[in-house]
């Protein structure tokens, strides 16, 4: 996912803000990582460019 | 990145008649949201076409598919994991009504199945929507007459939504329509 994606997403359940931890980027694009809601104690993660929102709690 | 293609919503008559209305519909300065994006042939025809384009689907065959054409994918459920604003917002809503006994349990059911009535996904969403959609927004929500075309087009009306049919098509048991809301929090009637 595009860093820029970051200003527009929020976590699916308490709408909160998300944090991201990268662990693999090209100059486009987060390929590999985590979104964590601290709110939720909760970790979305981010693979192969693709973040996974759904809600889970 | 590996993907069924048997297992993503193909192309219909109802892909293309939604197509056609966003078309008709984007501006240069639009930011879209198309949410249930299956197999990406709404969104990938305005590419290039408007400021920013994002797609979602709850379907992960869908969504690495459209990450593949180069969209900027998200696993999401509707409107879930976003803050504020887009300008436009495109739906094909899952508006079959479906019986427990006709579920098929797999990811296409995801893709078709409205609940009994056909609009359980739709009164899902409503509530959310203008949480995402800028005032003066806009919504193309594609349905069928067996989901109901005037209690869709009441339940967004009451919402503050202005309200026309953009498009329709009779196919053999049933027409499509794309409806298209305008979002105005000052006609709300709640």
């Amino acid at each position: 996912m595009r860093r820029s994606l970051l200003d527009i997403i929020c976590c699916p359940v308490c709408k909160g803000d998300l944090q991201l931890e990268v662990e693999e980027e090209n100059p486009e694009e987060i390929i590999c990582g985590k979104l964590t809601c601290k709110a939720c104690n909760v970790d979305y993660p981010i693979e192969e460019g693709i973040p996974n929102l759904l809600p889970r709690i | 990145m590996f993907y069924q293609a048997d297992q993503i919503y193909p192309v219909q008559e109802d892909t293309l008649l939604l197509k056609k209305a966003i078309l008709e519909e984007i501006k240069l300065n639009d930011n879209v949201l198309e949410i249930g994006t299956g197999n990406a042939e709404v969104a990938l025809s305005i590419v290039g076409k408007v400021r920013s384009l994002i797609v979602t689907d709850i379907n992960p065959h869908a969504v690495i598919h459209a990450k593949k054409h180069g969209l900027d994918a998200i696993r999401a459920d509707l409107t879930a994991p976003f803050k504020c604003c887009f300008s436009l917002i495109v739906f094909n809503l899952p508006y079959l009504p479906t019986d427990k006994n006709e579920r098929i349990d797999d990811w296409l059911e995801f893709a078709l199945d409205g609940g009994p009535d056909g609009r359980r996904v739709f009164y899902r969403f409503l509530p959310s929507l203008s949480r995402v959609l800028a005032l003066g927004g806009r919504l193309l929500l594609l349905i069928s007459s067996l989901t109901g075309l005037e209690e869709v087009l009441n339940a967004l009306f009451k919402e503050g939504y202005s309200v026309e049919v953009l498009l329709s098509e009779k196919l053999p048991g049933e027409e499509l329509y794309v409806i298209r809301g305008v979002y105005d929090k000052k006609k709300s009637v709640k």
